[in-house]
């Protein structure tokens, strides 16, 4: 079909073109036509044009020559009344036609001229017969004076009688002066021929080319190679007959109008020729004019054609762009409605899936109170379910606060909090909480941390636990029991050395994933659905937020994974160094300036050698145990010996401890399951390092060895909130009523108000020392939190810049916690209340004071 | 943006065409334009142009050129008259000189070297010594062309007369340039055994060239020119005397058949000669200068053409007769005329004349190259070593009159009759 419609536009196209093709020969033929009759008309035009002005220059001759006759007439007459003839013939002179008069008397052969000198009709040539008004007139001759001339003899009568006869003498330069002074534009070459010996006598001025010229008329004919025999017969037959001849002729490549035109019944000729070029010089005008009206003519409409097509292409241009716009509109409208749609079954999925995760921890609170009213006399079954309880209500939190997160990543309300913090604390955090699973779930956990040169960092600790224990808590789920899982910290080349470059990667051998769902992994609302899977439970979003959060970081997040062979997550932050990270003084205040590390791998002792550099102390390796001794008995001095327990064990540590002082301490470095620890650790002098290797880490467990104190304050712990005083804004009623309860179980005492104004009113008119910290909650009616605890901080009173207030609310975010001591408040606690961070809040505050203290 | 263009282009060319069709307007007066009616005209008189249709004539070419900027720089209109003989019956070019100069019909000649001599004599010529282009004259074209103390003509170029020799047939035949008139009878009876039957083209005019260069040999370069030219001025020495070897050894070459005396009386220069040196059937011509550079005569040939002086006992001798322009006493524009010729002859003239035309200058500060042919002529008359065709400074005219002496001789005179008519000639003219 496409087939057909292409020939039909091709034919339609050639059809066009063999219009346009007609039209413009019929246009050309015409014109071409037109241009022709104009020459011929003109041509002809100008032929009689010339015929005309040789017929002028003819008449003019003939006018010369009649005068001269007349006036030779004249003379005779007035001869013929004088006496003495010859006397007589003496005072005329010379003039500008009359070169010389002379005459013979009757019957005699001698005569006398004007100039006195004898004069014979000798060399007077009038055998040719020519005449003018009857008078018989000469062959054309060299006169004396170097010119051409001819004589004219004219009898002198006396009633009747000849008595002598007059001769002059004209010179053609007399005709010379009565001739145009050129004529077609001076183009036209002329010449006056003596028709009897064709000898040319005369070029009138301005006639014909300055510098060349013609004896006679075969030198003519010789010089402009006009050799065709049938011209030069005809042209002789006219001569002949005194007859005038016309004829086409090329002159040096020019083609040319030649002429010989009779004059005085062909006694003399005027010969020569005109290019055809200056005759036709109108006709050529009107045709040039013609061409050029003609060429604007097709200049015009080739403009107009290729205006036309040019906006006809710019027409076609913009309406393919259109398609192709609407073409790729409707794509992204498919796109769109697609993504809409799958958007729309994910969110369903995601709300089937929710209702389903909800309801189940819902059910089983519902379901464990239902059991506690009829148990509630078996203290037994009560903590057992409210164990239950507190479980349940855990995983919804979490599923609550997973779905919040998310909300808040999508509307873009996240910001980053950013604080010094320290790796150590990152990585034992989450080692804390992923190993006990793992161990549940029978998994090896593998950490390991390499090249790492700077642990005191600036981040949001939070949000990178958050991806951690996403990525590692998503490892220890999709990896069977029995399994193995590697979290890794890797330190990369530094970019800048402000900025520590951190690679982390945790890797699993679990189920890994199709090809499909790596696509989608980090797409809010989806979730690996398969038969294996379907027993682990969890909202679907936590990949989403992790990988919202590593870009919130400036970094990327890399996944790599082969169904049944186990995924790898890659994350790669850059992290800003803290400045004043490297305390010098620890090491030296306690006298240390020296510490030897023995054994490890190398790059663990590179890494321990990158940590510790710019602390102040001599780092010495020893690759190996043996070395370390070596070094030792050869008399290195170090105050600290740290050893990898993986290398040599038990055996090592105890010849080490042997070669080393009493007083320089040996921690040895090891993993979580390092086994006969126990028995080294007795060996006294001897102290555990948990790895991986932290300078923190280290220098708390430095500062335990030389610290005398032993810090014993678990059992103190459970006393936090004994015997204190609280003051709590908290508006709902049931909230306040657990508050108290709960205070009160840990031997608090707390006093509610309903708002923030009356918590103000309250303080400002309690006694000096009357409460000891002020509970706050936030969103409460006539005065919210945050206005209530800068109301508070401006009171005048002694100790309203200090009393601690804790904002209670449960809005969970960072920038929750960063408005609430924004306001001026010292912490924030999450709702719904849990007393053991209360706790860990309130020792920490009471530190701080007693620090400041 | 190029298309753009291109439309504007053409729009603004219609809108031009359109405007200029539109915007001219018609006097609506007098439709003819009013000649001035007081033009400056200078009539020059000079031989006619008569040659094949496409050549060009390079020594008239070099001489319009020089009109042309005398019309430029003074304003006049120059008019060009001409004549030139048909046959050897009618008059001659001099003759019709000598009449036109006396009767006073034209303002400027292109004159031989015997009607300057004659018509010097006569006064009839203006004296142009005061030209300010006339001091920069070579002292012996300034002496050759003073009659009577006035400076009656003065030339374009020094023509210089010599032998053209076609090179390929000398070598063909084994022969060497010839020096002496023995050495050219030599080549002649060579030649002639070679099949050239007639080894020298000549005609009516230049035969007198090989009288001169023996006649004048010794008078123009044995040192004592003024005394002999004095002695023959003064009838102590004898034109015939000088000139009877000359005549002789024409005798000889007529005799030995080396000339076609016959012809040679009717031919006119080049015309007759001409085309047979030009075809390679003639060996040797003789010709001026000019004839090597000019297409119309020998400027292109064939073979390898050489020009050499006329054999005489003193080597190979240049002929220079010396022609010249002159105004005429009685012109009727004869200051215009003047200016003109000052123009002609001025340094920047004779330069573009003498680069076109490849000739030796008159002006002593103007020199130009010469083409390879010419080089043995040239270095003759570097040399300083050549005869005088024409000399004002002698009384008796010698171009003109050796010419006609010549042609008797053609016509069968004898050298002893040849030789009284230069007796004749001299008796007459110290006794006049």
């Amino acid at each position: 079909m496409k087939d057909i419609r292409n020939i039909q536009k091709k034919y339609k196209g050639f059809t066009l073109l063999f219009y346009i093709i007609l039209i413009f020969s019929i246009f050309g033929l015409i014109v071409s036509s037109v241009s022709r009759k104009i020459s011929r008309e003109m041509s002809a035009s100008a032929i009689q044009n010339l015929s005309e002005s040789l017929d002028m220059m003819k008449g003019t001759i003939e006018a010369i020559l009649r005068n001269e006759v007349e006036f030779q007439s004249m003379i005779a007459k007035e001869l013929a009344k004088t006496e003495n003839l010859q006397d007589k013939i003496l005072t005329y002179e010379r003039n500008q036609t009359m070169a010389k008069l002379s005459l013979i008397p009757a019957g005699e052969t001698e005569g006398v001229s004007n100039t006195g000198e004898v004069f014979t009709e000798e060399g007077l040539d009038f055998s040719a017969g020519g005449t003018v008004r009857g008078m018989p007139v000469s062959q054309s001759y060299l006169n004396y004076m170097g010119t051409w001339a001819y004589t004219v003899k004219c009898p002198v009568e006396r009633e009747g009688i000849t008595i002598a006869t007059l001769y002059i003498e004209y010179i053609y330069d007399g005709i010379d002066q009565s001739l145009p002074n050129g004529f077609y534009n001076e183009q036209a070459t002329l010449y006056i021929m003596d028709a009897e010996s064709q000898r040319f006598v005369l070029k009138p001025k301005g006639m014909g080319q300055r510098t060349a010229g013609h004896l006679n008329l075969n030198d003519f004919y010789h010089a402009n190679n006009i050799q065709d025999p049938e011209i030069r017969a005809e042209a002789q037959n006219c001569l002949d007959t005194g007859q005038d001849a016309l004829f086409y002729h090329d002159i040096r490549g020019v083609q040319a109008l030649n002429y010989m035109w009779s004059v005085n019944e062909g006694t003399i000729y005027l010969v020569g020729y005109v290019p055809v070029e200056a005759i036709q010089q109108e006709g050529k005008t009107v045709n040039q004019n013609i061409m050029i009206v003609v060429a604007s003519l097709l200049t015009a409409f080739f403009l107009c054609i290729a205006l036309y097509y040019r906006n006809w292409k710019q027409q076609d241009k913009l309406r393919q762009e259109q398609e192709q716009e609407r073409k790729i509109h409707n794509c992204q409208l498919s796109a769109a409605l697609q993504a809409a749609q799958i958007a729309s079954e994910s969110k369903t999925m995601f709300l089937s899936n929710m209702s389903h995760d909800i309801r189940t921890p819902m059910n089983a609170v519902l379901g464990f109170t239902t059991l506690l009213d009829r148990d509630a006399e078996n203290p037994a079954k009560v903590r057992e379910y409210t164990k239950k309880i507190t479980a349940s209500g855990q995983h919804l939190l979490s599923l609550i606060n997973d779905i919040l997160d998310v909300s808040k990543i999508e509307s873009g309300k996240v910001a980053l909090n950013l604080e010094k913090f320290d790796l150590n604390d990152v990585v034992s955090s989450v080692d804390a909480i992923i190993q006990p699973m793992a161990k549940a779930r029978k998994q090896s956990f593998h950490l390991e941390v390499s090249g790492i040169r700077h642990e005191y960092l600036v981040g949001d600790e939070t949000r990178i636990n958050q991806i951690l224990i996403n990525l590692l808590s998503n490892a220890v789920k999709y990896t069977p029991e029995g399994g193995q899982i590697w979290f890794r910290i890797i330190g990369l080349k530094q970019r800048s050395s402000q900025y520590e470059h951190i690679r982390i990667e945790v890797e699993d051998n679990g189920y890994g994933m199709t090809p499909e769902y790596l696509k989608t992994i980090f797409d809010a609302f989806t979730r690996a659905e398969n038969s294996t899977t379907n027993k682990v439970q969890g909202t679907g979003l936590g990949m989403a937020i992790t990988k919202s959060i590593v870009e919130l970081m400036g970094g990327s997040i890399e996944v790599f994974s082969e169904v049944g062979k186990g995924s790898l997550f890659r994350v790669e932050l850059e992290l800003r160094v803290q400045e004043d990270a490297g305390n010098q003084s620890f090491w030296a205040s306690r006298g240390v300036s020296s510490i030897l590390v023995a054994g490890g791998s190398a790059q663990s002792r590179e890494s321990i050698l990158a940590l510790m550099e710019g602390a102040g102390v001599k780092m010495e390796a020893a690759p190996d145990t043996k070395t370390a001794l070596e070094c030792l008995r050869n008399g290195l001095e170090c105050q600290l010996v740290l050893m990898d327990w993986e290398d040599g064990g038990l055996e090592a540590a105890k010849a080490l401890r042997e070669t080393l002082p009493e007083n320089v301490p040996l921690l040895l470095l090891a993993g979580a399951d390092a086994e006969g620890l126990e028995e080294a650790l007795r060996l006294g002098g001897v102290d555990m390092l948990a790895k991986p290797f932290f300078v923190s880490a280290f220098r708390t467990k430095a500062e335990g060895l030389w610290s005398e104190e032993t810090a014993m304050e678990g059992p103190e712990m459970d006393d936090a909130l004994n015997g204190l005083r609280f003051l709590a804004a908290e508006d709902n009623e049931i909230n306040a009523e657990i508050l108290t309860e709960l205070l009160e179980q840990e031997g608090a005492s707390c006093e509610i108000v309903e708002n923030g104004q009356m918590a103000v009113e309250r303080f400002r008119d309690a006694a000096p020392g009357e409460f000891d910290m002020i509970l706050m909650d936030v969103q409460m009616p006539v005065m919210n939190g945050h206005e209530a605890a800068k109301a508070i901080r401006k009171l005048e009173r002694e100790d309203a810049g200090r009393i601690p207030i804790i904002a209670m609310t449960a809005n969970a975010f960072a920038e929750d916690e960063k408005a609430a001591l924004d306001a001026g408040m010292n912490a924030h606690v999450p709702k719904p209340l849990n007393m053991e961070h209360l706790k860990r809040i309130i020792r920490q505050l009471e530190q701080g004071k007693d620090g400041k203290a | 943006m190029r298309r753009r263009s291109w439309i504007s282009i053409c729009l603004t060319a219609l809108l031009i065409l359109s405007l200029t069709g539109c915007g001219r307007q018609e006097n609506p007066k007098n439709l003819i334009t009013q000649d001035s009616g007081n033009e400056r005209v200078v009539n020059l008189f000079s031989p006619m142009e008569k040659t094949d249709p496409n050549a060009e004539n390079v020594a008239r070419a070099a001489s319009d050129l020089t009109v042309a900027m005398a019309e430029e720089q003074l304003g006049v209109s120059v008019e060009y008259l001409t004549y030139t003989a048909e046959t050897y019956q009618e008059k001659t070019y001099d003759d019709v000189c000598l009449d036109r100069v006396r009767n006073n019909m034209d303002d400027i000649y292109l004159l031989n070297p015997d009607a300057i001599m004659t018509l010097g004599a006569e006064g009839l010529l203006m004296d142009l010594s005061g030209l300010e282009s006339a001091k920069n004259l070579r002292e012996i074209i300034r002496a050759a062309n003073t009659v009577n103390g006035r400076l009656v003509a003065i030339p374009q170029e020094v023509v210089a007369y010599g032998l053209f020799i076609n090179m390929d047939i000398f070598k063909e035949c084994r022969l060497e340039l010839p020096s002496t008139p023995e050495e050219f009878l030599e080549c002649c009876r060579v030649l002639q055994e070679h099949g050239y039957e007639t080894p020298v083209g000549a005609n009516r005019w230049w035969l007198e060239t090989f009288v001169f260069a023996q006649a004048y040999a010794d008078l123009y370069n044995g040192g004592n020119t003024e005394a002999e030219i004095e002695a023959l001025n003064s009838g102590e020495a004898r034109y015939s005397d000088y000139m009877r070897d000359g005549f002789e050894f024409l005798k000889t070459l007529m005799d030995r058949g080396y000339i076609d005396a016959e012809k040679a009386a009717v031919s006119e220069a080049i015309e007759a000669e001409g085309p047979d040196f030009k075809a390679g059937k003639t060996p040797i011509v003789m010709a001026y200068w000019g004839a090597a550079n000019a297409e119309t005569a020998y400027g292109k040939t064939d073979f390898e053409l050489r020009v050499i002086g006329f054999p005489s006992s003193r080597g190979q001798m240049p002929v220079i007769p010396l022609t010249g322009l002159a105004v005429g006493a009685g012109a009727e524009h004869r200051e215009d005329a003047a200016k003109v010729m000052d123009v002609m002859i001025s340094d920047q003239a004779l330069q573009i004349y003498s680069e076109t035309n490849r000739v030796i200058s008159p002006s002593r500060n103007v020199k130009v190259d010469c083409t390879a042919s010419l080089e043995p002529l040239n270095d003759r008359i570097e040399e300083g070593v050549y005869v005088l065709g024409s000399n004002a400074g002698m009384k008796v005219e010698q171009w003109g009159n050796t010419c006609l002496i010549v042609r008797e001789l053609l016509n069968g005179a004898s050298v002893d009759d040849c030789m009284d008519f230069f007796d004749r000639l001299q008796d007459a003219a110290l006794n006049p």
